[in-house]
């Protein structure tokens, strides 16, 4: 499934060689079912946003694993809660002239002092959600997180690089 | 295992059999100021903190290695191979091993992060042509490269060189160095195993290496040591063919010759010499 991915991924890239000059801030919407396999097509989505914006290979693998990083919380989030509908993940990338801003917003309840157990998805020594949170900060430039009683929003934030060079 | 800070009350390990640590700086013996955490991994920090021995650090670096594995595999799918990430990502790990003081307040997997994450992200970023090539060359092939996709849809085929030259504005020949240079971005194991329909066991690349044929070089060798041995005296000769073509020890060749066998250990150290005298000038 991976492969499948990878290929798609790179026709997607090809296909967004010449970015076009952005006037103002549009909006990319996707909203994905809380769960795995779907982690994916949100990363594709990220793809072919950032990849117009002219942002380097390196910076759009970056912005993708950072959102990827954000929808796998969710959803490690979600598997720790048994709730009645089933939650979603709603990615909004907001392209601006000089940034893009992603924002994961997830339908997953939070009843608070669920955390303990969902931590130990990675195994072993590796706290996921925490490393998770971590690498987002070092992947993008800036991080906010908002949490309520019905779900969570991550915003992610990456500058466009000012250099030509990649 | 889980590192807390030292000092929360929550402490991992519940077998831990020292409920010292919410009790900090108790004791106050000038060197054991530091609360005593019941986390092996501080334990293990605070020890290689004070001593520096080099055994501990080994023990701490095999001790994260779930972490580095954990965060190079974020980056495998770019197209580099994970071991070597794994690689990478351990120069971040040493590095923050060396670095990192117990009792900031930070758990060493939040402070160890950015330096492993960082230094994969530099090996991505410094990722370049594997041999050195001359920038104007470089640019070329970026040029050629690009020119052969546009070119590819605009025809409907391959499009020839000349095109190519033509559509980069460079000479076919600056051209086909360019395209040929494309070969040096990234190098190749000899390790490499060669495709190879039949049955037989793979073939590494370095098999498929031309080399000197041994047996060639062997051949005129053979013609320089005949044409020597003719010149050598008679007696010398004889026991040098003797002791090295009919493979016979020197008590028998000693007893074909009607002669002791130290004297045939003295004629045959001196026929040697002068062999190897007689190639030495034959060399040239």
């Amino acid at each position: 499934m991976n492969h499948e991915l990878l290929a798609a991924d790179e026709s997607l890239a090809g296909g967004a060689a010449t970015p076009s000059p952005i006037a103002e801030s549009s909006v990319v919407t996707l909203t994905i079912p809380c769960a795995a396999e779907y982690v994916g097509t949100a990363r594709l989505t990220i793809l072919g946003v950032a990849s117009r914006m002219g942002f380097s290979y390196d910076q759009v693998e970056d912005i993708r694993l950072a959102v990827g990083e954000a929808c796998s919380n969710a959803i490690a989030r979600a598997d720790a809660v048994s709730q009645k509908s089933a939650p979603t993940i709603t990615i909004r990338s907001h392209v601006e002239p000089t940034q893009l801003v992603v924002e994961i917003e997830d339908s997953v309840a939070n009843t608070g002092g669920e955390n303990a157990e969902m931590d130990k998805t990675a195994g072993d020594d590796v706290n996921s959600a925490e490393l998770g949170a971590l690498l987002m900060e070092i992947l993008v430039d800036e991080v906010t997180l908002e949490t309520s009683a019905t779900g969570t929003q991550v915003r992610l934030t990456k500058y466009a690089a000012m250099n030509a060079e990649g | 295992m889980n590192f807390t800070d030292t000092g929360s009350p929550d402490a991992a390990s519940p077998a831990s059999d020292e409920p010292v640590e919410s009790a900090p700086k108790a004791v106050a013996t000038p060197s054991a100021a530091r609360v005593v955490s019941t986390d092996p991994a501080e334990r293990l920090f605070s020890e290689y903190t004070r001593t520096g021995d080099k055994k501990l650090r080994d023990r701490l670096v095999a001790m994260h290695q779930n972490l580095v594995r954990y965060l190079a595999s974020k980056f495998a799918n770019r197209g580099e191979p994970l071991e070597d990430l794994v690689q990478v990502g351990n120069i971040g790990l040493v590095n923050a091993v060396d670095r990192y003081e117990v009792g900031r307040g930070n758990k060493f997997s939040t402070y160890a992060t950015p330096t492993i994450v960082g230094e994969i992200r530099r090996y991505f970023r410094d990722k370049a042509w594997s041999l050195k090539v001359p920038r104007r060359l470089q640019e070329l092939n970026q040029a050629a490269n690009k020119a052969v996709d546009s070119l590819s849809s605009k025809l409907g085929r391959s499009p020839t060189i000349a095109e190519i030259a033509k559509a980069i504005g460079a000479t076919e020949e600056e051209t086909l160095e360019s395209i040929e240079l494309g070969n040096a971005y990234e190098t190749v194991s000899l390790d490499t195993r060669m495709s190879n329909e039949s049955d037989s066991a793979p073939m590494t690349l370095n098999e498929f290496i031309g080399g000197e044929d041994q047996n060639l070089k062997n051949l005129m060798s053979h013609g320089d040591l005949a044409a020597a041995l003719d010149k050598l005296e008679e007696r010398e000769a004889a026991i040098i063919t003797q002791r090295f073509f009919e493979d016979l020890s020197q008590a028998e060749v000693a007893k074909r010759l009607n002669i002791s066998q130290m004297h045939v250990s003295r004629l045959q150290q001196r026929a040697l010499a002068n062999l190897k005298k007689l190639l030495a000038e034959q060399e040239f």
